[in-house]
């Protein structure tokens, strides 16, 4: 199937490494594994549930009021997303507040729906929506673990270090939040060109044979 | 001149119609949700409320609204405007506490808070039962662990917030890189204390 649309979030076109969207709730709750962990998820949900949708009526949809109509498309499935958690995870709901109705204006969601979502089939946007946010899911809970491993000594809540750690505060507090996320953009940029040399000389390699040979 | 905008009224009242039906069918599935929701929700509001008075007197079982509220919150002074609520707490019959809800202002807006004093002019313990504080941070006001230094302090004289250093007296640590928010906590101990004192001054 459409197996490539769903591993293209994941690396490729990474929102928060490679695309940089949606860095506003990235930067507020990757304070805590946990919390990236829950702010991931119910973004996925919220894009699954758009790009679905809003592919879905891609023919019904004139070109004109596409903004409009994804908007108030996007704000409902936040809103229910809001209520399920208030109902059924309030904890989790405490805790991320209002970064969950700020959901609305990620622009991963609008960004997606406009640039995907919009002409491509059903079932492909559906493994967008997927790969999109399981790969934000992904950096959210690789930048919340790092900032909670050194600005709290716990991961997922459990205690790492034992009660003598002192803690690197400013890695929960917003620059410690640029420092791991420049970090984590530079290690991927850094992985990203080494392969693409190394392909580069693999290939003029076989070129450089293929020359050879003839 | 200007070039005269022609209207396409045709298109206009399409195009309307489509956005209405889109937003009809948001709006039934919004109504949906929030009729299977609303009373899960509104069951845990009640169960948080009840637990949390518990939580702060756990040796009551029964509570009771005062009923001089407002004049409780002039004698208080200008910091009677964030006194919500006050419950006397009863073991049975006998009067163990008062349970004061407040509302003093954090970092990230209100905090909404259950301050219980015991009779014996202790603080028996705090909860938070609302907050929109940062994301571990102020939020971790809401831990028990923070809540727990409040329990056995002196109602009697104002609790004080240390920021860094040994802890003497009646003082509470403040959490790390949240400094507003433990004051503000600490606010709405030492105005329900003084409402306590106020109420019990007046019997």
């Amino acid at each position: 199937m459409n197996f490539k649309y769903l591993t293209n979030g994941l690396v490729k076109e990474n929102p928060t490494f490679r695309l940089l969207l949606g860095m506003c709730p990235t930067m507020a709750v990757t304070t805590a594994a946990l919390n990236g962990v829950g702010m991931g998820l119910s973004t996925t949900f919220v894009l699954i549930g758009s790009n679905v949708a809003i592919s879905a009526l891609r023919k019904v949809i004139p070109d004109s009021i596409r903004i409009p109509a994804f908007i108030v498309i996007i704000a409902s499935f936040v809103t229910i997303v809001g209520m399920v958690l208030e109902a059924y995870l309030p904890s989790l709901y405490a805790t991320l507040g209002i970064y969950i109705l700020l959901i609305v204006v990620n622009c991963i969601i609008l960004g997606r729906a406009e640039a995907f979502a919009f002409d491509h089939t059903v079932s492909e946007s559906l493994m967008d929506g997927i790969g999109m946010g399981l790969g934000f899911t992904m950096s959210l809970t690789v930048l919340g673990s790092v900032r909670e491993i050194f600005g709290a000594g716990s991961l997922f809540g459990f205690s790492l270090f034992g009660p003598n750690f002192e803690p690197v505060t400013l890695m929960i507090l917003p620059p410690g939040g640029f420092i791991v996320l420049g970090l984590g953009i530079g290690l991927i940029n850094w992985i990203t060109i080494k392969a693409e040399k190394r392909k580069e000389a693999k290939a003029e390699e076989t070129s450089t044979s293929q020359e050879v040979k003839a | 001149m200007k070039d005269k905008i022609k209207l396409d009224w045709g298109i206009i009242a399409k195009y309307g119609f489509i956005l209405l039906a889109i937003t009809v069918v948001c709006t039934l599935l919004l109504a949906l949700t929030n009729r299977v929701t609303e009373p899960v929700i509104a069951k845990q509001e009640e169960q948080k409320n009840i637990e949390a008075q518990q939580n702060v007197l756990p040796q009551a079982n029964k509570f009771k609204k005062v009923k001089n509220l407002d004049e409780i919150k002039k004698e208080v002074g200008a910091d009677g405007d964030i006194i919500e609520s006050v419950d006397e707490a009863y073991q049975n019959d006998t009067l163990v506490g008062y349970a004061v809800k407040t509302t003093p202002n954090g970092y990230g807006g209100e905090i909404q808070m259950l301050t219980g004093i015991g009779t014996d002019g202790k603080i028996s313990g705090i909860s938070i039962l609302e907050q929109s504080e940062t994301a571990g941070l102020g939020a971790r006001s809401a831990e028990e662990d923070f809540q727990a230094q409040y329990r056995g302090l002196n109602a009697k004289e104002p609790v004080e917030v240390e920021k860094n250093g040994e802890l003497d007296g009646n003082e509470i640590e403040a959490i790390s890189g949240a400094t507003i928010t433990s004051t503000a906590v600490t606010r709405g101990v030492n105005t329900s204390a003084d409402a306590v004192d106020k109420l019990e001054g007046d019997k």
